[in-house]
């Protein structure tokens, strides 16, 4: 049953701005897509290692500014942009971790805030390598052909297609997080970091390395974001409410599942790009409000409660399949 | 042969010295309990043989190593394994789950780690519960996991502190006849109690802790009897009541 | 130096709610500077629709948020805590994220001020200029600081609450009753944010985002000063203030900012209680 709906999944995931190609149904699902990616990689670290980050933007905005400053500077076609501005993002993400690691709980949570903020003012102001207040801004983007016939950059399904790619990526590292030993692992020194150490389980090493991976996927997002909008400045990537949005996906879609991230996309970023489309403000009133009702009602997630509705529903019929 | 080596421990926190030239040597194969009044030290001199906490001087010696800075994760690895007083299970996981990532320590393949993991199950009598949640266990049961979890490390040296605490009188004797188990199969034990009864039952020697210091060193039988221990249980109007002096 | 001061004066203000608030209840109120953010509309509005001179109509608006602020805590809150401290910290942020794009949504995100006819001329005691609002708002936050202090410790209620701060479980014991604690703290905090807010408002731009960088600048004061420590939140406060327009003038404009933060890191890094170390970390 499961590899029938990802089947489904991945057709639908191919087809659909062909069936809908209306330019902002277009976009709303690239912003979807773009943000299960953000989701996901705020999961790794925020729901499997339950190491709470309220600076993530940091990451996005890194791999946004290296994407950028790579190509109008040095010509670097921004797809391998995308993943240099992922690596910029990791090696970023080594010295932050170092030290924000020794803090635990809230406080690791207020110090990433801390450290996200200091790097935003330091963007803001070192003009020479980031344009400060003023940003930087692509005009256009390489001419590339793919089957003999031209990309169309004004068209939105490019980027479709590209951020569809990285989001399956996502979901696949997630997966693999998931499944193996390290995925166990920062189940366990989320639970208790003392009782981990004590059963061998380096702690500081698997954080870091969790931290690594949420780094790189949100940093291909920034590169992404650099490609798509074209335009980037401090407060637009290094903001305290990205890395809010961030959370926000990540905990009311569900925390340490595979799908949770696509879940809460679908959901918050839908509500709230709809709302943006007619009121140009305030769209983010969904994230707070579901958010308080995700943590007073729905710990586990828009996705957690509706596993555990499919699940009753199968062993209500009697099949019993084991479901995810 | 001496497996462990422990000498001259010593730990202040502040003016207060809990841990004072502590010296004793574990040999291969037996099981030796540390007892001593409250606040004697024992959990502390746990703490600073498994690496939760740095000793102010003094080495630890594993199998002619010592092990005195390294991390809790590393002495673990190196052997030395360590269950708590009051047991930290990963209460949202499944009781093959917390011995699953302790096993995953030798085998990194999850099927392996697993099977490895049924195997301690087994031995530690939890096999049926296998797919309970750890917090849904009683103290017993939990106590049980504590130990399994320490064993599919498979160390060599295990350190046991107090797992009798809130048991009743048929689970402590249970649990003496696993501890006992547990050293037949190759493992050694430092083993710190409250409950005298069961330490005297299945302990080789008795280190006698107090004030930080140690105070007696012998088999089990000797401990009850040594004046020096009883006084520093009692304290000294013990002795001074046995002498007939009054003592109120 | 001395708009540090006063400046400083009402970070305090707003500091000595958010520790008091997690002193008692141990909850991270990320919406703390929403609260700010309102007593500054609600003064705004005061001021263009009644015509009333903000530093009057403080009194209206400080008990008012004292009572949302206990309602607030008793509908919204008080089931959460449970629930631990990093499940009320996202809850609080959704809250925040909730009143700052509700506020947004309704008076738009324009920029604005408050003009009072007396503010035009700064004061110059001694030579240095002053504004006066800013003077007043000083003023009146030494006031209520001194209304405070009196409070938290001469009276039973006030002493109590220092109590559960300090050691809840001892002082449930001795007969303090903790549902009622929890309640008026919450609701002194907010009055605390809100007033500082009225009184900040004549002296900064008015807009529905304050909140964001209010409450990270005021959890560096109270974890500088100490999380629970109403003495160190006010010393932190004030240090802030003084420190920021210090580095405003000796370093640069705008990595003024950055330095508290990075004092802040150090401080979790290094004194985890903070300078004057009461809380637990």
């Amino acid at each position: 049953m499961k590899k029938i709906a990802i089947i489904v999944g991945l057709i639908i995931l191919g087809i659909a701005p062909i069936v809908f190609p209306s330019p902002f149904f277009v976009h709303l699902m690239i912003m979807v897509l773009m943000w299960t990616v953000l989701g996901a990689a705020w999961n790794i670290l925020g729901g499997f290692a339950g190491q709470v980050s309220f600076g993530h933007a940091t990451f996005l905005g890194a791999g946004a500014y290296t994407t950028m400053i790579l190509y109008l500077k040095l010509g670097v076609d921004p797809w391998y942009g995308i993943i240099l501005g992922g690596i910029v993002a990791v090696l970023i993400s080594l010295p932050i971790g170092l030290i924000c690691f020794r803090l635990r709980g809230p406080y690791f949570a207020l110090s990433t805030l801390a450290v996200a903020e200091i790097i935003r003012l330091v963007a803001l102001n070192w003009e020479s390598l980031t344009n400060g207040p003023v940003g930087l801004l692509i005009t256009t983007l390489p001419q590339v052909s793919l089957g003999g016939s031209p990309i169309n950059w004004e068209s939105k399904t490019p980027f479709y297609y590209i951020i569809a790619v990285i989001a399956l990526g996502a979901i696949v590292m997630t997966l693999f997080v998931a499944r193996t030993r390290l995925g166990a692992y920062l189940l366990a020194l989320r639970e208790d970091i003392d009782s981990a150490e004590s059963i061998g389980i380096n702690t500081l090493q698997t954080r870091v390395v969790a931290l690594a991976l949420s780094a790189f996927l949100a940093g291909t997002a920034g590169g992404f974001y650099a490609m798509y909008f074209r335009y980037v400045d401090p407060d637009a990537v290094f903001s305290i409410g990205l890395s809010v949005e961030m959370v926000f996906i990540a905990v009311v879609g569900g925390l340490t599942t595979v799908v949770g991230p696509l879940v809460g996309a679908m959901f918050l970023v839908t509500l709230g790009e709809s709302f943006r489309e007619h009121f140009l403000v305030g769209h983010l009133i969904f994230y707070g409000f579901f958010m308080m009702l995700a943590i007073r009602y729905m710990p586990d997630g828009v996705w957690g409660r509706l596993s555990v509705l499919i699940k009753k529903i199968y062993t209500k019929k009697g099949t019993n399949h084991g479901a995810a | 042969m001496v497996l462990l080596d422990v000498e001259g421990l010593t730990k202040s926190f502040g003016g207060l010295k809990a841990i004072s030239n502590l010296s004793f040597q574990v040999n291969e194969g037996e099981i030796l309990g540390l007892i001593g009044p409250n606040g004697a030290g024992k959990t502390t001199a746990f703490n600073l043989i498994a690496g939760f906490m740095p000793p102010n001087s003094g080495k630890v010696i594993l199998e002619g190593e010592d092990v005195v800075g390294l991390k809790p994760y590393a002495i673990t690895r190196k052997g030395i394994a360590r269950t708590f007083q009051i047991v930290k299970p990963f209460r949202k996981l499944t009781v093959l789950e917390n011995v699953t990532l302790a096993s995953f320590l030798r085998f990194s393949a999850r099927k392996e780690a697993e099977a490895e993991a049924h195997k301690v199950l087994e031995r530690v009598e939890l096999a049926e519960k296998a797919t309970s949640f750890a917090s849904d266990l009683t103290l017993s049961e939990q106590k049980r996991l504590e130990i399994a979890r320490a064993l599919a490390t498979n160390p060599k040296v295990l350190l046991l502190d107090e797992p009798m605490g809130g048991l009743n009188p048929t689970e402590i004797d249970h649990a003496s006849i696993l501890v006992r188990e547990i050293c037949k199969g190759g493992v050694t034990i430092i083993w710190v109690e409250h409950v005298l009864k069961a330490i005297m039952n299945s302990c080789h020697r008795v280190i006698v802790i107090h004030h930080g210091e140690k105070i007696a060193d012998m088999p089990p039988e000797q401990v009850v009897t040594n004046p020096v221990v009883i006084e520093a249980y009692l304290g000294k109007k013990a002795k001074k009541y046995e002498e007939g002096e009054q003592t109120c | 130096m001395v708009s540090g001061i006063l400046t400083g004066s009402l970070y305090a203000m707003i500091g000595v709610g958010l520790t008091v608030i997690f002193g008692v209840m141990r909850i991270i109120n990320m919406a703390h500077g929403d609260m700010v953010m309102l007593g500054m509309y609600s003064s705004f509005w005061a001021l263009t629709l009644w015509k009333v001179d903000p530093f009057v109509s403080i009194i209206l608006w400080v008990p008012a948020a004292f009572l949302v602020g206990m309602l607030a805590y008793r509908f919204l809150l008080k089931k959460i805590v449970p629930a631990g401290e990093l499940n009320t910290l996202l809850y609080t942020a959704g809250l925040s994220l909730l009143v700052s794009n509700l506020a947004l949504f309704i008076w738009t995100g324009d920029y604005r001020t408050i003009k009072l006819d007396y503010a035009v001329m700064p004061l110059r005691p001694f030579g240095i200029a002053v504004p006066i609002p800013l003077a007043i708002a000083f003023g009146m936050a030494i006031l209520i600081t001194v209304a405070l202090y009196w409070f938290l410790v001469r009276t039973d209620t006030g002493r109590a609450i220092r109590a559960t701060s300090q050691e809840p479980v001892a002082a449930a014991l001795m007969g303090v009753n903790a549902a009622q604690m929890e309640m008026v703290t919450f609701g002194l905090g907010t009055a605390l944010a809100c007033g500082a807010g009225v009184l900040l408002a004549p002296s900064l731009y008015l807009y529905p985002t304050v909140g964001e960088i209010l409450v990270a600048k005021c959890f560096v004061i109270v974890v500088l000063g100490g999380l629970g420590s109403v003495q160190g939140a006010i010393a932190g406060g004030l240090l802030l203030g003084v420190v920021e327009s210090l580095g405003a003038v000796y370093v640069s404009v705008p990595y003024k900012d950055a330095i508290g933060f990075v004092i802040f890191l150090l401080v979790l890094l290094f004194r985890p209680s903070g300078l004057f170390g009461v809380g637990k970390s």
